[in-house]
């Protein structure tokens, strides 16, 4: 399969498709891969693909510094396609801008992910190359899907917030969270704006639960959960719970799951005349 | 007598213009009763609610929050407010999720024609809230800022 | 260049010979509750690591079983008992054309941090500097005087590790008050850094067994092995030639300018100082805050002089080894490694260095 892609790689640059790969190379330590970006045919074999290829580098898309090397083909996961899907959807990039190098997978990090373990996008659903044996998506159900949720959403008001609390006061507002996220990419987050102070930046329980909640909520119906914010919290805060919770809300009520289908309208952006509104008076 | 029956709380209103702030003027020239502890903040549209504004109201100290415009299909924007339902549609559930109970945000849909409607949301709003009693949990968590008590320095 | 540091190190650290002779006693594992509880007694806030899911973190302590040894490295530094994350420097209120202004007081809470690492500790004194600079730091300053540290030598180390490259070592004492060095499965040697860890052992009485046999250095210390990475000599020339160059830009491309490495740092020290407040009241508080991010420089104006990663990126290296130590004396990292653990993209500092060290060797190569 390495050998596949960078054939593929080498290709694709020969051949001016694109002026750079976003890929994955050897990391510091074995059980480590990091983000590299190859320019030159020659140095394809800097790339490489195993379970620690944990990285969405589809993140790379939003950075002016990658940006500027060119037109990219990323190597990506079927979870990380996802990403595109919604880029593309949401007009910050056009298809034809990324040739996508998709890579079918079994399962990323160790232990493996939790999102590895309720998969249906081990082949991506929106690839240019598909590099690997094909693995058939099996369908998941919904509750399955959600299932790490339940534990959380049985809890009682108090423990639920006693809960949070104690995530939330972990947190030493580095924004790494949303730094990683593909889809964060506003050039100046709500959290930087001081005119006025809508999220004290001050990392004191009251900051952190207004940035916590409104980072989570500004990704409902657009995270892809590659869990990425939560892999690089360096507070171990499980962000995917939020986000998962939103995924699950969305879907439960708009039918919609961020990107699956690139001709679903953006759950956020629209609406129906009969959606749920029984908690209205 | 107790604590429970002398609190007042704090219930901030976000209110569309066109609909259900003309319902509550409404009230008002009508002169209906309702009870006082509400706050009102009249905006042009629910679609222009951000779901800050209501995490910016417990840190300001509200107890509960009441988030009000047009029926569906009134809207004088003509779809604000259908965008809006989706964001509570999510919003409402995170919040939960975090553990703020949910009787402590409501909504409703209050036509300009609706005064008494108001009336009736209103009172059954703080008096819910007034059963939950004040949001401990918020007090707590604004130590630091400008409504903590100066006694409450937060060292670490 | 580097003889002067060296020259000033060893100035310094004669003074603390002459000064003050080491007493060297044997600390019982058995003994930590003791420990623990006399420091509590004394009206101590024990710090030490913890096991907190997946982290291991700094953090108060009750009792010795709350105590976890077996790690590397704690993910959390040392700096937040000193700096930490947030605080309120100071609240004023507006009253009638009337300004009232209120300080914090009681910040500085008599502290043992117990069982942190050397390169921890050994930043505390590279910080003092900066702190006690232009504008003197009450909040570090009283906290730092309030506390005591009591340091675990590394018996272990990972691959992040390089105290070595940087004129450390896993055994170093350089800001510690005591420092334990594992001697057996259930023994430390505990030798006494400074006169406040002298009092600070014989405070707590009988916790300390005295080293009876009088050779202590016949004990087999537990000391990890610490491979050094690059000649941290070589370093700062290089950067003295090459604020341009492309090397910034080829390693810093896969940063995402996330300031995790910034806020693990315990030699990182940029804060923000902002109001919050109403219309009429309000608290000023200190947050951390870091290079790496792109708001960091950002003018009024909307002109930003560190416009792109590699800028910051370069902006973190110069800092810590080249004006930090024209200013101070001092090189503004101990390596611990964390700032490369934590790192979202593997951005590894020592790799970095290594690269610049190498260069240094070889004839320059610009853009
Ligand atoms: S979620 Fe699926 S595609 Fe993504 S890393 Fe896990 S197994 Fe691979
Ligand atoms: S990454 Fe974690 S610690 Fe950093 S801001 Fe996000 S939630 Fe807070
Ligand atoms: S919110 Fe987290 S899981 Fe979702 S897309 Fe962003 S980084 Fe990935
Ligand atoms: S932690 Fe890594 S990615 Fe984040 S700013 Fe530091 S070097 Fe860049
Ligand atoms: S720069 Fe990195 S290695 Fe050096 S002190 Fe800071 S966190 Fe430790």
């Amino acid at each position: 399969m390495i050998e596949a892609l960078r054939k593929k790689a080498e290709e694709l640059l020969r051949s001016n498709t694109v002026n750079v790969i976003y890929g994955y190379g050897e990391g510091s330590t074995p059980e480590r891969t990091r983000p590299v970006f190859i320019t030159k045919p020659e140095d394809v074999s800097k790339l490489t693909w195993n379970k620690y290829c944990v990285y969405n580098l589809t993140t790379y898309l939003k950075r002016r510094e990658s940006r500027k090397l060119g037109k990219p083909a990323i190597v990506v996961k079927g979870c990380d396609a996802k990403t595109i899907v919604v880029l593309i959807k949401e007009s910050q990039i056009k298809r034809e801008d990324v040739y996508i190098l998709g890579v079918t997978c079994n399962g990323v990090g160790e232990p493996m992910a939790t999102k590895c373990k309720a998969c249906d996008v081990h082949t991506p659903r929106i690839y240019d190359e598909l590099i690997g044996e094909k693995i058939e998506n099996k369908e998941i159900p919904f509750e399955e899907r959600y299932a790490e949720l339940e534990q959380y959403e049985k809890l009682s008001e108090k423990e639920k917030w006693d809960f949070w609390q104690k995530q939330f006061a972990k947190c030493i507002k580095c924004y790494a969270c949303s730094s990683i996220c593909p889809l964060c990419f506003c050039d100046r987050c709500i959290v930087d704006k001081n005119q006025p102070q809508w999220i004290d930046p001050s990392a004191h329980p009251r900051g952190n639960l207004s940035w916590n909640v409104t980072r989570a909520y500004h990704l409902a119906g657009r995270c892809i959960n590659c869990e990425e914010c939560q892999r690089v919290c360096p507070a171990d805060i499980p962000l995917n719970l939020l986000n998962k919770k939103l995924a699950k809300e969305t879907e439960k009520n708009f039918k919609y799951r961020a990107g699956y289908n690139i001709d679903d309208e953006l759950a956020m952006a629209t609406y129906k005349e009969d959606d749920n509104q029984d908690f209205f008076k | 007598m107790s604590e429970k029956t002398k609190f007042e709380p704090r219930i901030v209103a976000f209110l569309c213009n066109w609909c259900t702030y003309a319902g509550a003027d409404l009230a008002g020239t009508g002169r209906k009763q309702y009870q006082a502890n509400v706050r009102v903040i009249k905006l042009p549209c629910t679609g222009g609610i951000d779901p800050l504004f209501l995490i910016k109201a417990f840190e300001r100290g509200a107890d509960g929050i009441l988030v009000s415009g047009c029926h569906p299909g009134d809207c004088h924007y003509n779809s604000g407010n259908y965008h809006a339902r989706r964001r509570w549609n999510v919003f409402r559930p995170l919040l939960e999720f975090c553990g703020i109970n949910p009787e402590r945000i409501q909504f409703s849909w209050i036509s300009a024609a609706e005064g008494g409607k108001w009336v009736e949301t209103i009172n059954g709003v703080v008096n819910a809230v007034r059963a939950l009693g004040p949001f401990e949990g918020y007090k707590k968590i604004n130590a630091i800022g400008p409504d903590a008590p100066s006694e409450s320095f937060v060292t670490n | 260049m580097r003889t002067w540091r060296l020259c000033g190190e060893l100035f310094l650290f004669q003074l603390v010979l002459v000064r003050y002779s080491i007493v060297e006693k044997i600390l019982k594992k058995e003994k930590f509750n003791s420990l623990i509880t006399g420091l509590k007694d004394q009206g101590y806030k024990t710090i030490a690591p913890k096991k907190d899911n997946n982290l291991i973190m700094l953090d108060e302590v009750q009792s010795a079983d709350e105590i976890h040894l077996d790690h590397v490295q704690t993910n959390n530094s040392i700096k937040e008992f000193f700096l930490p994350k947030t605080e309120k420097i100071l609240s004023y209120r507006m009253e009638k054309n009337k300004v009232s202004i209120e300080e914090p007081e009681g910040f500085a809470v008599k502290t043992v941090i117990f069982g942190s690492r050397p390169c921890d500790a050994a930043s505390l004194p590279v910080m003092d500097k900066v702190f006690n600079w232009d504008c003197t730091d009450k909040f570090w300053i009283q906290r730092r005087e309030a506390s005591a540290i009591v340091t675990i030598a590394c018996d272990k180390c990972d691959n992040y590790c390089f105290c070595t490259s940087v004129g450390l070592a896993p055994d170093s004492k350089e800001g510690s008050d005591v420092l334990l060095t594992r001697i057996s499965d259930d023994e430390y040697l505990a030798e006494t850094v400074t006169e406040k860890g002298e009092k600070l052992v014989e405070s707590l009485g009988t916790v300390f067994t005295p080293a009876d046999n009088p050779g202590t250095e016949t004990l087999n210390r537990q000391v990890a092995t610490v491979e050094k990475k690059f000649e941290i000599e070589k370093v700062k020339p290089w950067l003295d030639e090459n604020f341009v160059h492309k090397v910034w830009a080829e390693f810093s491309t896969k940063c995402i300018g996330c300031g995790a490495c910034t806020f693990v740092c315990p030699t990182c020290h940029c804060f923000d100082i902002v109001d919050e407040c109403t219309m009429s009241k309000g608290d000023r508080v200190k947050n951390w805050d870091g290079c790496q991010f792109k708001m960091f420089t950002l003018h009024t104006s909307g002109h930003n002089p560190r416009s792109t990663q590699d800028q910051r990126w370069r902006q973190r290296i110069m800092h810590k080894f080249k004006y930090y130590v024209e200013k101070f004396d001092s090189i503004l990292c101990v390596g611990c490694g964390r700032c490369s653990r934590v790192c979202p993209a593997d951005m590894n500092i020592s790799e970095m260095l290594e690269i610049i060290a190498t260069e240094n060797s070889q004839t320059g190569d610009k853009e």
